[in-house]
């Protein structure tokens, strides 16, 4: 009877097959209807244009975004890594910050100074109310607050959007904008900002607006831009919720063919660049993190990217992105999904930028474990090849928590790769290619624009 | 370690704390069953083998003629508290009780009262944004605080009678729980705010035990099971919306039910083999489940509204107790067949161009499950000199294997699936004990492997405008969703004394 009984129980055992999952397909519809039916459950929706902004407040927030009186040592300014001849961004793998010179891709790092340690990402569309803002997401919220950054905590509330809510954070970053102690600005004089401590924010926003008032032009462009707001009572809060509406007015960039075709007009869009959107939106799932209005933006993933720069966090050099903020084993490594839109505007890519060109992302989703350890420095900057970690460590330690749709071979042939990046590219609204008519001839400070 | 869960329609049944002959149907690897083992077990450090092994003291909650068995009155209690690791669930329980005996008559009353955690949600509630055009201007809501812990009530009632002449027992039990907390549930609706749960299971039994001299044994038990929980679930939406181009929340309540409904029918032999200690057992069981409804969680994403199952199971095992030594294995193999399907409220229109009327099926998901149980366990019992009193040392392994297949097809988009799915859980167990003359106290544990609790490998999904318009849900998960490995640990306290 024992022997029955094991006999029983091993059968059972062996019943166990290969999981499989067969489909009878449908008929076969127009590659613009399968295509519309593929897209309608990811909540991919056109988006209209940005509502006119308050002009006097667009006013000041241009010349904010383009002064670097913001920045501790005068050397920096919003602009400096979000370039609008850069697509918003400053074209290098990480971003430069105080101490640092020239424009875009030329920027170079200044003495004894290191790199941010992640890409200086895109602000093209940012202004549309991103949930999760930065690489890591640290501040979120919705409409109009409170939003909340991590991992300090802090709560900014009685801001208009988000936009408003994270420009208040870069000046207060020693290594983007407000320098180390002992410092002195361009002009030899002590960099006040950064003799203040991190913890002391609501100081260090109140010395900037003390050197502001202390410009009568920014005096009068706040006046005009709160003119219900006396002069000593204005805020940094009134910066950053000016520097978000010039954001707002400026770098919405929503007319691609994309758009168009979501606004039902079937020949916006090329036929190879609709082969890439049914495989975006099908079979190669890129839809499933890159969804939503903006196609991203809203989820984090662990997608294997290359570990580039200084690190932040625990594990330095490494960067655990997410996983610093919430230390679930899910988010270890995960970066938020990068927003599509324009994207092909916006390299390099990811969050170490270490991919230069969408063909090379593309290349990176199809094999990620091997492109993982078999990263190509050479398509890095030189400054940047010394500052990968390619190492076995690190490779097994990022490992293990990526996501599980890339653990294997995607396996897209050569066409498909390319209808990928056709496809990408049919996100760009032409309007977005050239940005240099936002560029200000000068700023009130004084100080240089570029 | 992260198991990902493909697209399978899901099972939870079924909770009740006298779940013998009760067949689970399980379609995911989410192990409730500790919740509920909350009844004194003299095997529960062997892994509960039962068949050819008599356990006094969880035989009477199984079938009430069982009860037939007692020598005297006794009282007991069996606090126990179990853990979800990665704090993903745990609970603690009280149960008291008595059983007595007079005459030809039996009975026993028990009553336990529990109170289950809600589980740590792992990056599981996320904001959730959804592009709803329409959705501009609707005011937030807030539901209060959330209750961390959530409180359930259990009685049992057992009467029986022996009929010496015909060397018969008869009993009836009657066991009804109130419950506001079923463990795990409140991590299967992905993305919610908060879950309020109630409902309750009332389980009735008539069972008949047959004994002859020569220690051979027949019963059979006939049951019956109502369970019916609803969930509250509260999610609070994050949408953009294109009027003002921003992100905004709204609330929303969706109402699930969870109904099913059990009969049973059991039969157990048993016979000495030799006189050297050996006893075998077999058992067989029959369940005919309907239910009536069957919560959408959004762990899977098959629509479903009613349906039915057959679960069988057949068993044999054989134990030895020799001395003071106990040894017994059971192997148990339980072929369910289950069918489910949704309906349509309002006509739809198939690919094809048919139209489904209202109450026709739009899907139909139709699962075999081949499923096993093995039992082994060990018990050792050391007796201090003449005085009565001794003590007992349980060890035991439980493997689990779910195997199913599902076949789904559906109506509208006129496609077919079949999927496989299958997982192996395996539970080592241990127990100590002291018996003295006049009290028995023990303690017993058991740590469930092979189980998991959700998580998703991405955002759950992006809700399309229309659904969240509030008509029934439709999610599209943006990917394969994913069980954390969790083991789950039960510890359980005993103490038995006589009543008189």
């Amino acid at each position: 009877m024992t022997r029955f009984a094991c006999s029983l129980f091993l059968g059972v055992l062996l019943l166990a097959g290969c999981d499989s999952i067969t489909t009878t397909e449908p008929p076969r519809q127009t590659i613009d209807a399968e295509l519309r039916q593929n897209m309608t459950q990811w909540g991919v929706i056109p988006i209209g244009s940005m509502q006119a902004q308050d002009a006097a407040k667009v006013a000041l927030g241009r010349a904010l975004f383009f002064d670097k009186v913001l920045s501790g040592n005068r050397d920096i300014a919003c602009a400096s890594c979000h370039e609008p001849n850069n697509g918003l961004g400053d074209g290098l793998s990480l971003a430069v910050g105080t101490g640092g010179t020239g424009i875009g891709p030329a920027r170079t790092l200044g003495p004894g100074r290191q790199f941010v340690p992640r890409n200086a990402p895109s602000l093209l569309n940012s202004g549309l109310g991103l949930f999760y803002m930065f690489w890591d997401g640290r501040l979120t919220g919705f409409g109009s607050g409170p939003f909340f950054n991590q991992p300090d905590t802090l709560l900014l509330s009685g801001f208009p959007n988000i936009l408003a809510a994270q420009a208040m954070l870069p000046v207060l970053n020693r290594v983007e904008m407000r320098g180390t102690a002992g410092d002195t600005d361009v002009f030899g004089n002590p960099n006040e900002l950064a003799e203040f401590g991190d913890d002391q924010r609501e100081a260090i926003w109140r010395a900037i607006m003390d050197r502001l008032r202390g410009i009568p032009e920014y005096v009068q462009l706040f006046n005009a831009a709160f003119p219900n707001v006396s002069t000593q009572t204005l805020s940094f809060r009134h910066a950053a919720e000016a520097l978000a509406t010039f954001q707002r007015d400026a770098f919405i960039k929503t007319d691609s063919p994309f758009d168009r075709y979501l606004d039902r007009d079937d020949a916006a869009l090329t036929l190879e660049q609709k082969r890439g959107a049914l495989l975006f939106f099908g079979e190669a799932q890129c839809v499933t993190c890159h969804s939503g209005p903006f196609l991203g933006a809203q989820s984090f993933a662990n997608v294997g990217a290359p570990q580039i720069g200084p690190g932040i966090g625990k594990q330095l050099p490494l960067d655990r992105g997410r996983g610093e903020i919430d230390d679930f084993e899910f988010y270890q490594f995960a970066f938020r999904v990068a927003p599509l839109r324009n994207v092909e505007l916006t390299a390099p890519y990811m969050h170490s930028g270490a991919y230069p060109t969408l063909e090379a992302v593309v290349e990176h989703y199809n094999d990620v474990p091997t492109a993982m350890r078999s990263f190509d420095v050479m398509q890095l900057d030189p400054a940047f090849r010394d500052q990968h970690h390619g190492d076995d460590a690190t490779i097994n330690t990022v490992m293990p928590t990526v996501d599980f749709r890339f653990t294997q071979r995607l396996d897209f042939s050569e066409t498909e790769k390319r209808a990928l990046v056709a496809f990408l590219k049919s996100l760009t609204d032409p309007a977005a290619r050239n940005l240099s008519s936002v560029i200000p001839s000068r700023v009130p400070s004084g100080l240089p624009v570029r | 370690m992260k198991r990902v869960l493909v697209l399978s329609g899901l099972f939870l049944v079924c909770a009740t704390t006298a779940s013998a002959q009760l067949i689970p149907i399980r379609t995911v690897p989410i192990s409730q069953s500790h919740q509920f083992e909350i009844l004194p077990s003299q095997t529960f450090g062997m892994a509960g083998v039962s068949i050819a092994i008599p356990d006094s003291l969880l035989d009477p909650f199984d079938n009430p003629a069982k009860g037939a068995r007692l020598r005297a009155a006794r009282f007991f209690g069996t606090p126990s508290v179990y853990s979800v690791t990665s704090k993903a669930g745990g609970g603690r329980t009280f149960p008291l009780g008595a059983m007595i005996k007079t005459g030809p008559w039996f009975g026993g009353l028990s009553v336990a009262l529990q109170e289950v955690d809600f589980s740590q949600r792992n990056g599981f509630n996320d904001i959730i944004p959804f592009a709803c055009p329409n959705c501009g201007g609707q005011p937030v809501d807030f539901f209060g605080p959330v209750e961390r812990s959530h409180g359930n009530a259990y009685l049992f009632a057992m009467f029986g009678r022996d009929l010496p002449a015909a060397g018969l027992s008869v009993g009836g039990s009657f066991a009804y729980s109130e419950l506001n907390a079923v463990d795990g549930v409140d991590l299967l609706y992905a993305g919610s705010a908060r879950i309020k749960q109630y409902g309750d299971a009332v389980d009735i039994r008539f069972g008949v035990l047959k004994e002859w001299s020569n220690g051979r044994s027949l019963e059979a038990l006939v049951l019956h099971n109502r369970f019916g929980m609803t969930h509250d679930v509260f999610y609070l939406d994050g949408f953009w919306d294109p009027d003002t181009q921003q992100f905004a929340q709204r609330p929303r309540l969706e109402q699930n039910l969870d109904r099913t409904r059990t009969w049973g029918l059991h039969t157990e032999y048993e016979i000495p083999l030799t006189t050297s200690g050996w006893r075998m057992g077999w058992l067989a069981t029959v369940n005919r489940m309907s239910h009536p409804k069957i919560p959408n969680y959004e762990i899977q994403n098959i629509p479903r509204d009613p349906g039915n199952s057959n679960a069988f199971n057949v068993g044999v095992g054989v134990s030895r107790t020799y001395n003071h030594s106990t040894f017994g294995v059971d192997v148990i193999y339980e072929p369910i067949w289950s069918h489910t399907w949704a309906d349509s409220e309002d006509p739809v229109e198939t690919d094809a161009g048919e139209i489904i009327p209202p109450g026709g099926k739009t899907i139909e998901n139709r699962f075999r499950f081949s499923n096993a149980l093995f039992r082994m366990g060990f018990g050792q019992q050391i007796a201090f000199g003449e005085t009565g009193t001794s003590a007992g040392i349980q060890f035991g392994l439980a493997l689990r294997t779910i195997h199913y297949w599902l076949n789904q097809d559906d109506h509208v988009s006129l496609t077919s699936r079949n999927l496989e799915e299958r997982w192996v859980e395996w539970t080592p167990s241990w127990g100590v004990s002291v018996r003295f003359p006049e009290l028995e106290v023990g303690y017993r544990g058991r740590v469930t492997n092979g189980t998991g609790r959700p998580g998703v490998a991405n955002n759950p999904g992006i809700l399309v405008a229309d659904a969240a318009g509030g008509s029934n849900i439709l999610v599209a998960p943006s990917g394969p969703l994913t069980l954390d490995e969790v083991r789950v640990v039960t510890h359980q306290f005993s103490i038995s004394l006589p009543l008189r």
